[in-house]
């Protein structure tokens, strides 16, 4: 093998990743953002730091002080606020935001388990992968997100056929519908399910993404809004709730996803 | 049928290893030969949506557009030799008599024309699509909704009989604990579904498959964890990339060498599948062709080792692109001028007896560029090859020991 040491890799690559690496450590930026209340606090921190076999324990001790809904926006939700905000600047990466994810919903669901009525959601989501299309884990990402984000979702799962999709939307009444596909011949089923649902006077924002999805190829069809990553669902899904339609959304699209 | 396991390297020393040289040679297709002193430009490509409205729009779109701008295009630059890659696309797997049958037939049918009246050597490799479904069941009397694994082999057969030269695909046996496990950082997830259970697919559908080629006198090439371990480095990607660590990413690589192996103790003779990243570690170990994709494959996707993964290829191949014009003609004809030039620069290094060079400088650009090129330099791939061979019959032991 020929002999590197003569080479100065500086004029070969430069290792930006290293060059960026945050001085801040997820400690220091939890401390700025959890509350202050030491039980909520420690609620908080179950989640930050994926203390997931802690999190009921503290939950159960916190509801004797704490209506469920309290912790689950003062404590729990606090805390995914906290790995948003970490994942957003890359230091943490996104298993922690699964793991987190995980530790938060094994809280609300105790909390849950408690409320007299059915916990207010910011709105509901249908979610699929196309017809023939094996490849999920882009949805499965976006789903985990949206649930800590306050929706609920409704997961029809992968290779799911029009009909299917369009009944589920017709039956659930959600406020967005999603579909993610890897290949250019099964997200041509995008705009079926969009005439279907037309069709059936449905007219809410269709967010499609994956592979080999693109921009210019979603807004062809009626109720397209492209989504080039799963992070970018839940800014798309809150303005979505708060009632915007898909005209507006693509109108806003660079503005809500940071630029294509 | 019995696997022969490799337990120990076909290569000798990692220096023997180079691009376009295989220890074992594979014939095929009209008067190609892969591994045997020449890189051949192997040219991917999807068809645009809508194309398969129907059999006829899909059948136009692969061969009367697709295929025969390839062929002018090679002709055009003076290529002597130029694979084809069609990866299947679902409808084709999902009915393969009146999708697949027409697309397959009318393809070959056009380079036996070019072959004729050129002389060029040329082959064509058929990637059937693997839609099964495990929530549905991986096997035969399972799916009872789609049938999907009964269609895969009839797809295989299909794809034999009308003009495939090489038949290849992206199982996706492991996947449905892989993807949990690269989203929680679970290795030992991974190591379960790729290591053991993906190598327990393979075991399955690897030898109907070479079965299934010998029957039609055509080849079986090879297999890759695209499915499992492109996922996890597309994911890692790049330096603005923060979703899973990159470190994480290049074990993966060296876990799923072990199942893509599997493809090649069942029978098939490679060259394997281009977006087989661990191609190197599966040639240093059972010497037979591999194909690579890198820098000439940026129309797919962006890695950190553009270079760097040529270093012993003997197909060097664009991914994939979607059928649309560009400046230069038809994306299949620029991107095959790309694949093609820099075969023709490993080709010439060759005969200069310069291609140890080449192929040193290929792997010293991006040897540091990211964890899971320097696992894949060919010293390393070398070392990583060792540790399964060392292990080669126990498919746990082998997929755990090179992480």
């Amino acid at each position: 093998m020929i002999d590197l040491k003569s080479v100065n890799y500086d004029r070969v690559l430069r290792r930006y990743d290293i060059q960026m690496e945050a001085r801040e450590t997820p400690e220091d930026i939890a401390a700025k953002m959890v509350p202050q209340d030491p039980v909520l606090k420690k609620i908080a921190e179950d989640v930050v730091f994926m203390r997931y076999k802690n999190v009921q324990d503290d939950v159960t001790a916190a509801l004797g002080t704490f209506s469920p809904e309290e912790i689950i926006d003062k404590g729990l939700v606090k805390g995914m606020d906290v790995v948003s905000e970490l994942y957003g600047r890359g230091i943490y990466y996104l298993p922690h935001v699964m793991v987190a994810a995980d530790a938060m919903d094994r809280g609300v669901k105790l909390c849950e388990s408690k409320m007299t009525g059915a916990r207010e959601m910011k709105g509901k989501v249908v979610m699929h992968v196309a017809e023939g299309d094996p490849h999920d884990i882009g949805k499965n990402i976006a789903a985990v997100l949206l649930k800590s984000n306050g929706f609920n979702v409704i997961d029809m799962g992968r290779d799911v056929a029009v009909e299917d999709v369009v009944q589920t939307v017709e039956s659930e009444k959600p406020q967005l519908v999603t579909g993610t596909a890897l290949m250019t011949t099964t997200m041509s089923a995008f705009p079926k399910v969009a005439d279907r649902l037309q069709e059936k006077g449905i007219n809410i924002p269709f967010i499609c993404a994956g592979g080999a999805v693109n921009r210019a190829y979603v807004e062809s069809y009626p109720m397209g809004v492209f989504a080039e990553k799963a992070a970018q669902g839940p800014a798309l899904a809150n303005k979505a709730a708060e009632g915007w339609d898909w005209r507006k959304l693509r109108e806003n699209w660079d503005k809500l996803t940071g630029g294509a | 049928m019995a696997l022969k396991r490799y337990t120990k390297m076909e290569y000798g020393s990692p220096d023997e290893m180079v691009f376009g040289e295989a220890k074992y040679p594979v014939s095929y297709g009209l008067g190609q030969t892969v591994g045997a002193g020449m890189v051949i430009p192997e040219v991917n490509f999807a068809p645009r949506p809508g194309a398969e409205k129907n059999p006829e729009t899909l059948r136009r779109e692969y061969v009367d557009y697709i295929t025969k701008d390839v062929l002018d295009r090679a002709i055009t630059l003076g290529f002597p030799a130029v694979q084809l890659e069609n990866e299947h696309v679902f409808q084709m797997v999902n009915d393969p008599e009146k999708f697949e049958k027409p697309v397959v037939a009318g393809q070959k049918e056009l380079m036996q024309k070019y072959h004729d009246e050129y002389g060029i050597a040329l082959s064509i490799r058929h990637t059937i699509a693997d839609p099964r479904l495990a929530e549905e069941g991986l096997r035969p009397g399972m799916d009872k909704k789609h049938s999907y694994p009964e269609k895969t082999i009839e797809a295989f057969e299909v794809a034999a009989a009308n003009g495939a030269d090489l038949l290849s695909v992206e199982t996706m046996g492991g996947k449905e604990v892989a993807d949990y496990a690269i989203l929680h950082q679970d290795i030992r997830g991974w190591l379960f579904g790729i290591g053991y259970l993906g190598s327990l697919d393979m075991e399955w559908i690897w030898p109907q498959i070479v079965e299934i080629a010998k029957k039609n006198k055509v080849r079986a090439g090879g297999d890759t964890n695209c499915a499992g371990a492109n996922t996890s480095m597309f994911m890692a990607g790049g330096y603005l990339d923060k979703d899973i660590p990159r470190t994480f990413s290049a074990v993966t690589r060296a876990i799923a060498s072990a199942r893509t192996l599997v493809a090649w103790e069942a029978g098939a003779t490679g060259p394997d599948k281009d977006c087989g990243y661990e191609g190197p570690i599966v040639k240093a170990i059972a010497g037979k062709p591999c194909a690579q994709e890198g820098k000439g494959a940026q129309c797919a996707h962006a890695d950190l080792m553009g270079n760097l993964i040529a270093q012993v290829c003997d197909l060097w191949s664009n991914e994939s692109v979607e059928y649309h014009p560009e400046f230069g003609g038809s994306s299949v004809q620029c991107w095959l001028g790309n694949i093609g030039y820099e075969a023709a620069l490993m080709n010439t290094a060759k005969q200069l007896k310069q291609d140890k060079l080449l192929r040193d400088l290929y792997m010293a650009t991006d040897r540091y560029r990211s964890p899971e090129s320097f696992i894949l330099a060919y010293d390393n791939a070398y070392k990583i090859g060792q540790a399964i061979a060392e292990n080669g019959n126990d498919i746990y032991l082998r997929a755990k020991l090179p992480a």
